[in-house]
């Protein structure tokens, strides 16, 4: 029987996805998501799991973060990318090392529920850290799509990061200075927005996130927007203004967010556009 | 391709020009790659089902055969994500790459195989016996699906291309049914998969065996798809019809919110996670279950 060294393995994995694009790779304990609710903890999806490899990356273009037309954000995401190459790496692992591997599925099981809390996965392995805004930062690329592989390959794990990348230094200032930091500021809970919390001696504090009311406005379009205008079309008595609302161009934004689903499941992101994490990043020539 | 006063470097060229595009295939991600003559397909299909009906001029079938879910999945105690945990296309990306390059390294035409059903459940192009034909698999007991000896389950997409190449030769021995299968069938008069899915109690397949042939099958398709495909488009199209009977508002509501509405829209969208609701033929068949095994 083959005796692998791990953290080699490790190392050629990792390397493997850098190339095929991902921009962060690390790997975290199965164990250690396994208290979160059952049917959530990586043992009920791979009983024999023992690491997490938690991939980042495809991330909107510096390009697309500057243009003045919001349908273009709206309509470019790239997430997919990043599911391609987790199940590229789950093929790799199962047919060249013998363990199992299996890209967890991104999207919902029953009731909308993740099949594994993705995030906590990322902050676990050290891929990011929590935001005020929502999504897990990283400190250098900011906001990236995640994919998560649960393996039965015994890997060497990173801890968590060191120095979380929210908030950012700029940003205390700013919270310091007028009690709001840029992302609280863009989308304030108290002020019809989805976000709100304090920074205590450069530490998040009681936050706050509407995520109810984040999810209506990021899928506008998508299937809670299908959703919403086929019960509007089929609840309008008047024939010719069922015939305008399916036949009207929202409608078929969702049909089209829907059928191209990888890359229009956003249409929000101001609070990491004005996130200064990863912002050099963003400003090109 | 350069025309051989013997012949016999021809041969070698086709074959060498056969074995690159098999490789590129590899590349690519297909697992296995086949190649059949494209008159193979005329013993079997009728007119419009033909590779010549599709790309005037073919003469060759380029198949390639990847995985679909890994062995993890099949492992995994969550039905529902064997459910959603489809494949990434991978055969189809191979067969795209192939056809590529065939039309920039070798000048001759070359395109994707349609394989979509573009009226009731008949493709225009059969994918199953392009397999077949290519020597990756033969026809099998469970579902009519073609086993390759070595995997058992695999998806398949094709490129036809009016390239001449070396033909695979097609797999002799049937695959289905192994010799367990044939033992089992002798002592309880059913296979596994006639065991887990039988026909005569709501099921979908039967078969009879003789001398360790297959002498009869039978597959209920229209069962099987409802079973295998309960979410989707054709999901969704029932809930649309159900949807224009309800005159009430309230109760439309339930059901447009509902989470089967969800994850029926939610499959159509992200197809390729979402392709087979029901695996259970092949849960249980012993083609390439050893390889499935692992630590």
């Amino acid at each position: 029987m083959t005796e692998y060294d791990w953290a080699s393995v490790k190392s050629d994995l990792l390397e493997r996805v850098r190339k095929k694009g991902a921009e962060v790779a690390r790997v975290c304990d199965a164990a250690v998501l396994e208290d979160a609710e059952p049917g959530q903890r990586p043992s009920d999806l791979l009983p024999q799991g023992k690491s997490l490899i938690v991939l980042g990356g495809a991330a909107p273009r510096a390009g697309e973060w500057q243009s003045p037309r919001v349908e273009v954000m709206e309509t470019v995401g790239t997430a997919d990318r990043m599911t391609t190459i987790g199940s590229s790496l789950a093929c790799h692992i199962e047919e060249t090392y013998g363990h199992y591997a299996l890209n967890v599925p991104t999207s919902t099981d029953q009731n909308d529920k993740a099949f594994l809390d993705f995030g906590a996965a990322a902050v676990a392995a050290g891929a990011g850290s929590p935001s005020l805004a929502g999504p897990v930062l990283h400190p250098d690329h900011s906001f990236l799509y995640l994919t998560v592989i649960l393996t039965s390959l015994p890997l060497p794990a990173d801890g968590p990061l060191g120095q979380p990348a929210c908030p950012a230094p700029s940003c205390v200032e700013m919270f310091d200075e007028r009690g709001v930091t840029p992302c609280t500021d863009v989308c304030n809970i108290d002020d019809g927005g989805c976000l709100g919390g304090e920074v205590k001696e450069g530490l998040v504090i009681g936050r706050r996130y509407n995520k109810q009311r984040c999810r209506d406005r990021v899928y506008h379009y998508w299937i809670p927007g299908y959703q919403a205008a086929l019960e509007r079309a089929l609840d309008e008595p008047d024939a010719r203004k069922r015939k305008m609302i399916l036949y009207g161009s929202y409608f078929t934004r969702t049909m089209w967010s829907i059928t191209y689903s990888s890359v229009t499941q956003g249409q929000c992101f101001e609070c990491v556009r004005v996130c200064p994490v990863g912002a050099e990043h963003r400003a090109l020539r | 391709m350069a025309t051989a006063v013997d012949g016999t470097t021809a041969v070698d060229e086709l074959e060498q020009a056969t074995e690159r595009i098999r490789q590129v295939g590899f590349g690519a991600g297909a697992t296995l790659v086949g190649v059949a003559k494209a008159s193979a397909f005329n013993e079997y299909v009728p007119l419009g089902h033909r590779p010549e009906d599709f790309l005037p001029g073919a003469q060759s079938v380029v198949v390639a055969a990847s995985l679909g879910p890994t062995n993890a999945a099949w492992q995994s105690p969550n039905r529902r994500l064997m459910e959603i945990t489809g494949y990434d296309f991978r055969e189809n990306v191979a067969s795209i790459v192939m056809a590529e390059h065939i039309e920039r390294d070798h000048g001759y035409l070359a395109m994707q195989a349609p394989a979509l059903p573009t009226s009731g459940q008949m493709p225009p192009l059969s994918m199953m016996l392009s397999a077949v034909l290519a020597g990756l698999g033969t026809r099998s007991i469970a579902a009519n699906i073609i086993l390759n000896p070595t995997y058992g389950l695999m998806f398949y997409a094709a490129a036809l291309t009016t390239m001449p190449l070396t033909p695979d030769h097609q797999i002799q021995d049937n695959v289905c049914p192994t010799r367990s299968c044939v033992k089992m069938y002798e002592m309880e008069g059913k296979t596994p998969c006639m065991a887990v899915c039988p026909a005569d109690e709501g099921g979908c397949i039967d078969a009879t065996i003789e001398d360790g042939e297959i002498t009869s099958s039978f597959f209920n398709r229209e069962r099987c798809s409802t079973r295998a495909m309960n979410f989707g488009i054709r999901g969704h199209i029932k809930q649309v019809e159900i949807l224009t009977g309800i005159d009430n508002a309230d109760e439309r509501r339930e059901l447009i919110y509902s989470d089967d509405f969800r994850r029926n829209m939610s499959s159509i969208g992200r197809y390729k996670e979402s392709v087979s609701q029901c695996f259970e033929c092949m849960r249980v068949c012993p083609v390439g279950r050893y390889r499935r095994k692992l630590k």
